[in-house]
């Protein structure tokens, strides 16, 4: 699977114009931008505004290794900050959610809807393969701004939930010709709703390539709740199989 | 031509939402330009105080009785060599008036244990833990080591009594793979009696017989992971345990958990403890505790929860029991082993993250019990800042004279509550 992905990413990088990828190749080639392709662990900081007002902040330690079977990430959580809620953990395996509190020993099985980390869904938090749970049915190139206020020259791909770990109905991702940079996304409900829109920005070198280091997210319904999501410590890590299981959270002690 | 216009229109409309929607988007990128938080790194230590101030109105009397309580809790968690970790967890209750038998001052030293990654999947653990099993959210049939664990009770909220508790003395072996885990655990039975000394670490209470547990958690791909357990201590005969959990929606997760075996009704086991004559009840009992979990878009978790006691009393026994000699004995034995009276519960439990206003969340708990349809009612209202909560819980027991909650000796409590984390 990495051999595959790491391949379809150069090929894409390599070619560029000369050879047209499908709209899912350049989906997964974008999502081989944002995740490495291997197990990993990184510091998730969320940042809340409300009407322009800084309301929460929390900080979270992710670990991520793929599923042999689908590709798809699976990750445990640990709260670092803030202090009510520190250590807890959450084990994410597509829709198995377990919810762990040390304090209380209670392991609690979590409904996808049951959303822990205010605006940000579980899913915009845990690392996600977009190509995995989702079909791309078109990529037709368009000018856009990005999250610097830069104009890209982008595809355009829209996408289709295709598996039912997948968290919204249907997505307009915006991925630069040639670099395959994610830009920014909009994710819709059912009902063709705006229910988000996400920009990836602030570009840096991080594990081999050029990856987002912040995504800026903005309710579809209030644009004035926006939630910074900032990545630091990227790091490639052992993240074993062992580590994955419920029974294994009151064991979890991350170096 | 009107065609035309209406086209020219709609393209003009469309052109001006998409423009709306880029200048929402700048404002937002203008905010998040100004964003300087840094990531905080974790800690070994947690630790916080809390005051209380509220009162209860007694029953006989129907006089409000003033209260206050402080604490100090704390939670150190550190691996201080490669495989090796240690756990201490006390927290330090000063109430006044006292909570008899106690004294003013009672400290719970909830766990205290070493564990020792003796391979990369083989682990070790000596030492007090609070040893924690089940799956249902209001009444753990599977959870055998809560008897007489809580030593202060601070909250009726079952997550509170979960969490203030003391660890029973064990030694624990996990074997875990990738498809699963296997624990066997022994706890000791210690010599002495409960110890109402404020900084006694109340071994004997915890301790008091010699116990066994063997737990296996297959892990199945497609989310399915059942719990076996299997008990077994000196007083008790053999018991067997379930925990399944299953995901209906994406809004909506199922729970059962079941134990079951060979056991003398509660009544009898208070006869016994007490040196009473006793007459050998022993038949298959099962106890079981179901539910389902639904949460909304807007972050309100509502639970119900069908609570069955196969060792409890039936109505006709318990009616006879409320006005016999032996109803304080076998309440206060209750009171230790944290099981309903009677046979058949009901348990609703609601919260509600950031309702109507950002930070504040509302709970909401009922308990009832179908045989003497007596009921416990509690609130709370919590607003949490980055390093401080305040709370203000409310509680109501109400039923006849000798049901479950109605002869709790309060009618209300009311408590307003401050935490400061450090």
């Amino acid at each position: 699977m990495r051999i595959l992905n790491l391949g379809l990413l150069t090929l894409a990088l390599l070619s560029n114009a000369a050879l047209a990828l499908t709209p899912q190749e350049i989906l997964a080639a974008s999502d081989a931008v944002r995740n490495p392709d291997y197990p990993f662990g990184l510091t998730n900081t969320l940042i809340e505004y409300k009407n322009g007002q800084q309301t929460d902040t929390s900080t979270l330690g992710i670990y991520s290794r793929a599923d042999p079977v689908n590709g798809q990430f699976r990750s445990l959580i640990r709260y670092i900050a803030p202090a009510r809620d520190a250590n807890k953990l959450i084990l994410y395996s597509g829709r198995d959610l377990w919810f762990y509190d040390p304090s209380s020993k209670a392991s609690i099985r979590m409904s996808p809807q049951q959303r822990l980390l205010g605006q940000a869904s579980n899913g915009d938090v845990v690392t996600v393969n977009l190509a995995k749970d989702y079909q791309a049915t078109s990529a037709t190139e368009e000018d856009t701004p990005d999250g610097e206020r830069q104009t890209r020259h982008c595809y355009r791909v829209a996408m289709q939930a295709g598996t039912e770990q997948a968290t919204y109905h249907h997505i307009d991702m915006w991925i630069e010709v040639g670099t395959y940079r994610p830009v920014k996304a909009r994710f819709y409900a059912d009902s063709n709703k705006l229910l988000k829109s996400a920009y990836y920005r602030k570009y840096e070198k991080q594990l081999g390539l050029e990856r987002p280091t912040e995504t800026v997210i903005i309710d579809g319904l209030d644009p004035k709740w926006v939630t910074v999501m900032r990545y630091s410590d990227l790091v490639r890590r052992d993240v074993p199989e062992l580590w994955l299981q419920r029974e294994y959270l009151p064991r979890f002690r991350p170096e | 031509m009107i065609c035309r216009c209406i086209f020219f229109c709609a393209l003009l409309g469309l052109a001006a939402a998409a423009a709306a929607q880029e200048d929402t988007d700048l404002q937002a990128l203008q905010l998040a330009d100004q964003t300087a938080a840094r990531p905080e790194t974790a800690s070994n230590w947690r630790w916080f105080g809390e005051t209380s101030a509220g009162g209860a109105v007694r029953r006989a009397t129907d006089t409000f009785q003033p209260a206050q309580r402080a604490s100090l809790d704390v939670r150190y968690d550190s691996t201080f060599s490669p495989g090796w970790r240690v756990v201490l967890s006390d927290r330090l209750d000063v109430d006044n008036p006292a909570a008899a038998p106690y004294g003013n001052a009672i400290n719970t030293l909830r766990e205290a244990y070493l564990s020792w990654q003796a391979g990369p999947d083989l682990l070790l653990d000596l030492g007090r833990i609070n040893e924690r099993n089940g799956v249902a959210l209001g009444y753990n049939p599977t959870d055998y080591f809560k008897t007489f664990a809580v030593r202060s009770t601070v909250s009726v909220d079952p997550n509170s009594l979960k969490e203030n508790r003391q660890g029973s003395i064990l030694l624990k072996l996990q074997k875990l793979s990738d498809s699963g885990s296997v624990t066997l655990l022994f706890s000791p039975g210690l010599d002495g009696t409960t110890d109402y000394a404020a900084f006694n670490p109340d071994l004997a209470a915890t301790n008091h017989e010699n116990r066994w547990l063997l737990t296996y958690s297959p892990k199945f791909a497609n989310g399915f992971n059942p719990k076996l357990l299997v008990f077994k201590s000196d007083t008790m005969p053999t018991q067997f345990g379930l925990n399944l959990t299953a995901l209906l929606s994406d809004a909506a997760v199922a729970y059962l958990e079941w134990s079951g075996g060979r056991s003398l009704s509660q009544l009898t086991q208070a006869e016994q403890q007490a040196a009473l004559a006793w007459v050998n009840d022993t038949a298959f009992r099962s106890r079981l505790s179901s539910g389902l979990t639904y949460t909304t878009a807007n972050k309100i978790s509502l639970t119900a929860e069908f609570e069955y006691n196969g060792s409890g009393m039936d109505q006709q026994r318990w009616d006879a029991t409320g006005t016999s000699p032996l109803y304080g004995l076998y309440r206060y034995w209750l009171q230790g082993m944290q099981e309903s009276p009677t046979r058949r519960s009901a348990f609703l439990y609601g919260t509600w993250q950031d309702a109507l206003i950002n930070h504040l969340d509302l709970s909401a708990m009922q308990r009832t019990d179908l045989t003497d349809t007596s009921r416990l009612s509690w609130l709370e209202a919590r607003y949490h800042l980055s390093r401080s909560e305040f709370a203000l819980q409310w509680q109501r027991d109400s039923g006849s004279r000798y049901s479950e909650f109605g002869a709790a000796p309060q009618t209300q409590t009311w408590a307003l509550v401050g935490r400061l984390y450090f």
